[in-house]
């Protein structure tokens, strides 16, 4: 994955008041930290982050245009959205350098059509495995095409580039295919849940003219 | 129905109805998930009628996942009784719901049937609420 360049500004001014404030004015209040130095408070560009990531996904690697004339390489390490509204508030960033291998977590995703009767569940949205920085993979991809009922990919099956080293169990289900439910099936499953007596409530309930 | 096996107290106070859902506001587990946009009281009968009406239109083919639990007692007094003579007894199951909380999830492989699924479950649900896909969580 090849650097984004993004310009930043340094914050001054700091709470609640200033980092509206700061959204107000189309910009995303933002924190620096790594490799020991001192946090520093920036603003990011509110739109370009947002297509930096929808276009290069959270893994990607930012030259930080810093305002004094200084550049920093960062990683995105959190992104803070809105519950509704689904907006950034605010942005962590990790410093790296060139070489330097970082732990992320990449995506899964799943390609191609199962055989025809069948459900595909997705079980595993990221793996965790650690790259070269500037060498992060967007994401990791599974061939599913033509997977016939009792298919399992396990992490172990993935198809990883050269230099990664994987974090998450290898054992750990990716992909299932399973045959997909039918009618009787799906009624069955709601029969007992219909059936199932909420005992305590009937101990707990009385009578209506009890207290009166 | 959806209720807890073993409760610390009978009787609670009324759970907060303040602020916005601080997680599970993304679909995680399956392709489409129903948001809540209100905060409300769910309670078990709500959230059993909304799968049914959920599972009874997908037929096969799907699965569903119930991302709420109904952990907090609601009491009432009964009609027509003077104020007083301590707490009434329990009468409901529900789950704190909080604005961007994401209820249900599912997995079909048709998107119009699935949203047509959930927008039926939707009506069984006492707050306003939209669809919400995996995709949809980008910026």
């Amino acid at each position: 994955m090849s650097e984004v360049r993004l310009a930043a500004e340094p914050r001054t001014e700091f709470g609640k008041g200033a980092a509206r404030r700061t959204r107000r004015a189309g910009k995303i209040p933002a924190v620096l930290y790594g490799h020991g130095s001192d946090p520093k408070h920036l603003a990011l560009p509110a739109l370009e982050f947002a297509r930096v990531i929808r276009e290069h996904g959270t893994n990607a690697v930012l030259k930080l245009d810093l305002g004094n004339g200084g550049s920093e390489l960062a990683l995105t390490k959190t992104v803070t959205t809105h519950p509704i509204k689904n907006y950034i508030e605010h942005v962590d960033l990790l410093l790296v350098q060139r070489g330097e291998t970082v732990k992320v977590a990449v995506p899964v995703v799943v390609t191609g059509e199962a055989a025809p009767g069948t459900l595909v569940t997705h079980e595993l949205a990221e793996v965790e495995l650690e790259a070269e920085a500037l060498h992060i993979p967007e994401q990791v991809e599974v061939s599913i095409d033509g997977a016939e009922a009792g298919t399992q990919i396990h992490v172990s099956e993935l198809p990883l580039p050269e230099g990664i080293k994987l974090f998450t169990d290898a054992d750990a289900l990716v992909v299932n295919v399973v045959p997909a439910p039918t009618a009787s099936d799906m009624e069955a499953a709601e029969a007992p849940a219909e059936a199932e007596a909420p005992e305590e409530e009937a101990a707990e309930e009385q009578p209506a003219t009890a207290e009166a | 129905m959806l209720i807890p096996r073993k409760v610390k107290h009978r009787k609670q106070h009324s759970p907060s109805r303040r602020g916005a859902a601080k997680g599970g506001t993304r679909v995680v587990f399956g392709e489409y998930g129903i948001q809540a946009l209100e905060p409300a009281y769910v309670t078990n009968r709500q959230i059993e009628s909304a799968r049914i009406a959920i599972t009874r239109h997908i037929r096969r083919g799907g699965k569903v996942w119930i991302n709420i639990f109904p952990d907090r007692p609601l009491t009432k007094k009964p009609a027509e009784t003077r104020m007083g003579s301590g707490k009434g007894s329990p009468e409901h199951w529900v789950a704190n719901v909080k604005p961007g909380r994401v209820l249900f999830e599912m997995s079909f492989p048709n998107e119009t049937v699935a949203r047509e699924a959930l927008r039926r479950a939707i009506h069984k649900l006492p707050m306003k609420c939209r669809i919400v896909t995996r995709e949809g969580g980008e910026f």
